[in-house]
């Protein structure tokens, strides 16, 4: 099959992004001087059809038995004329490329070094070309179902679109309840929806659906295996309530002896609530959760005589017994939707969030303005860690409302001194839209809004914005440098850098317009799943432009802020091109598997084990064999398991494993042409 | 030591297709420019480059040679880069006790969002081997017949 | 001191019993007092063997050198145990080779020599030109009592003893299942001086040095095929498809050749020395492969051939391996 080397080589212009670097036409004058050369040409665009069909023409009218293309990157268009060749019945294997744009015209300016080099890389990929072999393209069964993790809106998006196209899925939330960041949310930007009322109805589904198992409380443990065939170990954390039984009533809550003590994680801790809880009303599922670290009598072994949620629970459902439980299940395909944290404002000082009070985040105002939040919507001034102590008889002191909210944007995003150099991409319109609610809300209070740079990008935003000013919202441009207190007064010590005048603004309360950041557990996704990250620290994906929901490691994909700052529409569209994305293998049934596998030589190997050793995939075993009537070992490879990153050729003393498309004799000849000047 | 100054050195990099190739097309797609020479082998993982392809590359006129993965934790393979981190710290201070200066052999960790640090480690190669000069050490008779 | 009579009492023992094939071990060579191995497999032939400063052959060498012929249909192949004689470093060979999974401890008796040094025949040549052909060497205490021509030398044992046993951190064997000898304390160690020295000196120095070693290669192979660690089945360095270096003999592929053989070496040299010994052109040998030895011990704290649990060296890692050469 493999045959005398017959080679045909293309030399790409790709329009003038080679051509207005490379002299192509020597390059092509240089290829036809190479060994086994057949053909060498060029073209304006090799990728386009009639590109291409020169290819195929060539292999079926001269006999071509392999082809070099001259053109961009192999992670670009390898897969591009793969296919070429195999539409002419030519093994795609036999097809290696010469990467002149990324890795020669677009980084050199000077013509000759420029040509110099492309001619070098086309010798290269030559005489590599002429050692290829012909791989088999095999394929594996795919579970018709899907892991999701993190149930966001992005996780929920993308499991109920799969869950309705007919696949399992198994959808796995860290905390209590279903509904990330978004549930938290009061209204949403610019169209003014209230967002639990847009996302419950959601959260309902995904609890319900006959396609789904959803797993909160629950963490990934342990991933295994390959695309089609996932193992996954998913640790369901005790909740000491019994799931079938807790009807959620909410009498153990109320009964606590601890009520009102922990701040609540929900309401970004300016709400309260007891060691058993449901983070809020609406929480998917409706279930009681005991916080181990703060019951009484899981901490300490006693609660009074007995527990006192035990006490109150009429459907028994409470149960200190109780066990996390690890369920294992294989799924085809996985998505990542495990979303973001906020920017930890501490790592501000000068905004002395921590330090005072009524300094907030904007994610602790959107509990403060929320109708379901600590105050029912109020807004009123806080006073933290304090336990309002009662004198018999004393009303209590009427909540104060504040006069003046000065909203503070990038705190966290575009700076390079925090190291989040990127733009967040939903605090300008967050703010328009905190600052339009409390226009809202308190029609006389004074509005401030300190900001580097309006963006206001996405469909009717810029409307929005206009909006927001024109009901009195005060933007001034300056990134303040300092927060502090004089008397009852925050000030805001800045500059308005339209008019170069230093200013001090004095105001109530004070929301820090936090960005979007990397979650602070992402390392433990990363371990599981081997993801890279990008330089801001979110998810990678396989290509900025063209696969982005796709990530390096095939059937993985990714939905949502964990790839990078998204608003809520982005987050969803995202999360439905991650469903479909994993939906394409699951309705296949079948998908590709590495064809550049390792082979072992085993009339050569001598069973040392090292490749066995250094193989992280355990694709490599040793086995018995007879050579010539003696009993030895020598190395075997799995090739379903085989991933195809040859450390294994590389430990092999004797050269006796190989990994194909890489080998020794394939790779030592490139070494050659490069070498020589 | 042949003369220096308008030498141009010629080196052979061995990349990772997961990191460094990406980060090298990066610099590509970015449009950072770099000097022409360093020639590029793809192999899919750092952990496939044997060390004695150094020595070839150093033998068959390379000036000097490049090793570029993942970085630590980030390999596409898990491990690939850990095993060629050990296997070229060797063989480069093995190198170095036979008189190849360390500057011609370079080992980096370049990801797939690092085509300024690829630009980087470039020029430091290629200014570190312009001031050792030409590899003439062992490099192989060119054979005429 | 090794008791001859005891020595050959055990290894007719040994090669009496139904499940050992043959014993490995030293005899008198034909040539002055020079040892040689001797392939024992008959009881009558256990009269042979003596143990003496002279015997100093890695015998480790002849279990995976021993060649495996074609078993004739029919027949079973005779997977009997091999015995085999070791001193201290060469155990050391039996250790890594199983580390390797050349074979299984169960296939092999070891029959342990608690050594105190060995000659090293160059510097009797040197030191008393010719008598190697005609005489009679012993240790005793700490000198060496050479005879010849009637006549008795005594030599201090620093001024005979081979090199690689000046550095000797195992003189006892670590593998055995007899131990011929009371143990013998380690009684030197490698402080690495040549190479640390080498090290210091500029490229252009170090080069030199080598390029003069390198160029009186003739390529022989005899160290690699010395090695008891070089035991593959087909060399990787003898092919031609793909071909790694060629068969021409200059200091190009000479260079080539031997940065091979030492990077093959590295975490899996035990210091037997048999490659320099062997060397019909004196390179230094050992001077390589303890470069290795030196490195591989300082940055991965990992000694070849002492724990044949151990994963091979360049066949694991740790996450915190050194990195400063990273860019």
């Amino acid at each position: 099959m493999n045959g005398k080397p017959k080679i045909g080589v293309y030399v790409c212009h790709c329009g003038t992004n080679i051509a207005g670097v490379v002299d192509v036409e020597e390059v092509v004058k240089f290829a036809s001087t190479l060994p086994d050369v057949v053909i060498a040409r060029n073209y304006s665009y090799m990728c386009s059809d009639p590109g291409q069909a020169l290819i195929t023409d060539d292999i079926e009218k001269l006999g071509l038995n392999r082809v070099v293309v001259a053109s961009c990157s192999p992670r670009m268009h390898e897969p591009t004329f793969r296919k070429t060749l195999l539409s002419v019945d030519l093994n795609p294997y036999f097809l290696e490329m010469a990467n002149i744009r990324e890795q020669c015209s677009w980084v050199h300016e000077d013509p000759i070094a420029a040509t110099e080099k492309a001619k070098r890389i086309v010798e290269a990929a030559v005489v590599k070309a002429r050692r290829l072999e012909a791989l088999d393209v095999k394929e594996v069964d795919v579970e018709p179902s899907c892991l999701v993790i993190g149930a966001g809106i992005a996780g929920i998006q993308a499991a109920l679109d799969i869950a309705d196209a007919g696949f399992k899925v198994y959808l796995v939330e860290k905390n209590p309840s279903v509904g990330g960041h978004m549930i938290q949310l009061d209204k949403t930007f610019p169209t003014l929806d209230c967002s639990a009322c847009i996302l419950t109805p959601k959260m309902v589904d995904v609890a319900n659906h006959p396609n789904i198992e959803l797993m909160t409380y629950s963490q990934v443990e342990e991933i295994g295996g390959y695309i089609g065939n996932f193992d996954i170990k998913v640790r369901k954390k005790s909740r000491f309530v019994d799931m079938d039984k807790c009807t959620g009533c909410g009498d153990c809550a109320e009964a606590c002896r601890m009520a009102g003590r922990f701040p609540n994680e929900f309401d970004e801790g300016i709400g309260m609530r007891g060691a058993i809880y449901l983070p809020f009303p609406q929480a998917v599922p409706a279930k009681y959760t005991i916080d181990k670290e703060n019951c009484l009598f899981l901490t300490k072994g006693k609660c009074g005589e007995s527990p006192k949620c035990q006490e109150a629970c009429q459907a028994k459902a409470i149960n200190f017994e109780l066990e996390d439980e690890i369920v294992e299940f294989k799924v085809g395909t996985i998505i990542v939707a495990t979303g973001y944290d906020v920017f930890d404002a501490r790592k501000k000082p000068e905004y002395a969030y921590g330090v005072y009070d009524n300094v907030l985040t904007a994610l602790e105002f959107e509990r403060l303005v929320n109708a379901s939040g600590p105050t029912g919507g109020q807004i009123i001034m806080l006073e933290r860690g304090k336990k309002k102590k009662k004198k018999e008889g004393e009303e209590a002191e009427p909540p104060r409302v504040p006069e003046s909210i000065t909203f503070i944007q990038c705190v966290g995003s575009r700076d390079k001194s925090v190291g989040n150099e990127y733009c967040s991409r939903v605090c300008c319109m967050y703010t328009a839209k905190l600052a339009h609610l409390v226009k809202d809300k308190l029609h006389d209070c004074e509005v401030t809004v300190f900001y580097m740079d309006v963006r206001a990008f996405g469909k009717g935003f810029e409307e929005f914005y206009d909006r927001v000013r024109r009901e009195g919202v005060r933007y001034i441009r300056g990134n303040p440098s300092e927060i502090f207190k004089r008397g009852d007064k925050l000030v805001v010590k800045a500059e308005d850098t339209l008019t170069s005048t230093p200013l001090e603004h004095e105001t109530d309360m004070v929301v820090l317009s936090v960005g979007l950041v990397p979650r602070s557990d992402n390392r433990e996704i990363i371990d599981l799943l081997k993801l890279s990250q990008s330089s801001d620290l979110f998810y990678l994906e396989a290509h900025p432009k063209l696969r982005p929901v796709d990530t390096a490691s095939d059937g993985i994909f990714l939905a949502g802020v964990c790839q990078g700052p998204k608003d809520i529409p982005d987050a969803v569209a995202q999360a439905k091109g991650a469903a479909s994305a994993a939906m394409i293998p699951m309705a296949s049934g079948k998908v590709k598997v590495e064809a550049q596998t390792s082979v072992v030589n085993e009339e050569t190997c001598r069973g040392c084990g090292f490749c066995v050793q250094v193989c992280p995939y355990s694709a490599i075993e040793l086995v018995e064999v007879n050579r010539m009537g003696w009993p030895v070992k020598v190395a075997r490879v799995n090739e379903a398991l085989c991933k195809g990153c040859g450390a294994c050729a590389a430990a092999c003393l004797s050269g006796s494993i190989q990994q194909r498309s890489f080998k020794d004799l394939q790779l030592l000849p490139q070494i050659q042409a490069l070498g020589v000047k | 030591m042949a003369e220096k100054t308008d030498f141009e050195p010629n080196i052979v990099a061995f990349l990772c297709n997961w990191c460094s190739y990406a980060g090298a097309d990066l610099a590509g797609t970015s449009r950072i420019h770099y000097p022409p020479n360093v020639r590029v082998i793809r192999v899919m993982c750092s952990g496939r480059v044997n060390p004695l392809f150094v020595m070839n590359a150093l033998q068959q006129g390379a000036d000097g040679v490049l090793i570029s993965g993942c970085h630590p934790g980030d390999c596409h393979y898990m491990q690939g880069n850990y095993y060629a981190r050990r296997r070229f710290n060797l063989m480069r201070n093995f190198l170095e006790y036979l008189g190849v200066e360390p500057e011609r052999v370079r080992m980096s960790w370049v990801s797939a969002s690092e085509g300024a640090k690829w630009k980087e480690v470039i020029e430091e190669v290629v200014n570190g081997v312009k001031a050792v000069g030409p590899m003439d050490m062992f490099k192989r008779r060119q054979l005429n017949w | 001191m090794v008791d001859i009579e005891k020595l050959r009492e055990i290894a007719r023992e040994i090669i009496s019993r139904d499940d050992v094939r043959q014993l490995i071990g030293y005899r008198q060579g034909t040539y002055g007092f020079r040892a040689r191995p001797a392939f024992v497999t008959d009881p009558g032939e256990v009269d042979k063997l003596i143990f003496s400063p002279a015997c100093v052959n890695n015998l480790a060498t002849y279990i995976t050198l021993e060649e495996r012929l074609p078993v004739p249909r029919g027949q079973e192949p005779d997977l009997r145990k091999v015995a085999v004689m070791v001193k201290g470093c060469d155990s050391r060979a039996l250790v890594q080779q199983m580390e390797e999974k050349a074979y299984e401890r169960e296939r092999i008796l070891v029959l342990g020599i608690p050594c105190t040094g060995v000659v090293d025949m160059d510097k009797v040549e040197k030191r008393f030109p010719g008598v190697l052909a005609r005489g009679e060497i012993v240790l005793e205490g700490d000198k060496f009592l050479l005879t010849y021509d009637g006549k008795e030398e005594e030599v201090a044992k620093g001024e005979l003893l081979a090199d690689k046993c000046t550095r000797c951190r195992y003189p006892t064997p670590l593998v055995y299942d007899q131990l011929l000898d009371e143990e013998v304390a380690r009684f030197a160690d490698d402080d690495y001086a040549d190479v640390e020295a080498l090290e210091k000196r500029s490229a252009e120095e170090k080069w030199a040095y080598w390029e003069e070693k390198f160029s009186r290669c003739i390529r022989c192979y005899s160290c690699r095929n010395v090695c008891p660690m070089c035991y593959c089945e087909d060399c990787v360095l003898d092919r031609l498809n793909p071909q790694w270096m060629r068969r021409s003999v200059d200091v190009s592929e000479n260079t080539a050749y031997h940065i091979a053989r030492a990077y093959h070496l590295a975490g899996r040299c035990i210091q037997c020395g048999e490659c320099q010994r062997v060397c019909p052109v004196d390179i230094p040998l050992m001077e390589l492969n303890r470069k290795f030895y030196k490195d591989v011990e300082e940055l991965y704290d990992y000694e070849p051939g002492t724990n044949a649990e151990a994963p091979p060296l360049l066949s694991t890692f740790k996450v915190d391996d050194r990195e400063d050469f990273i860019m």
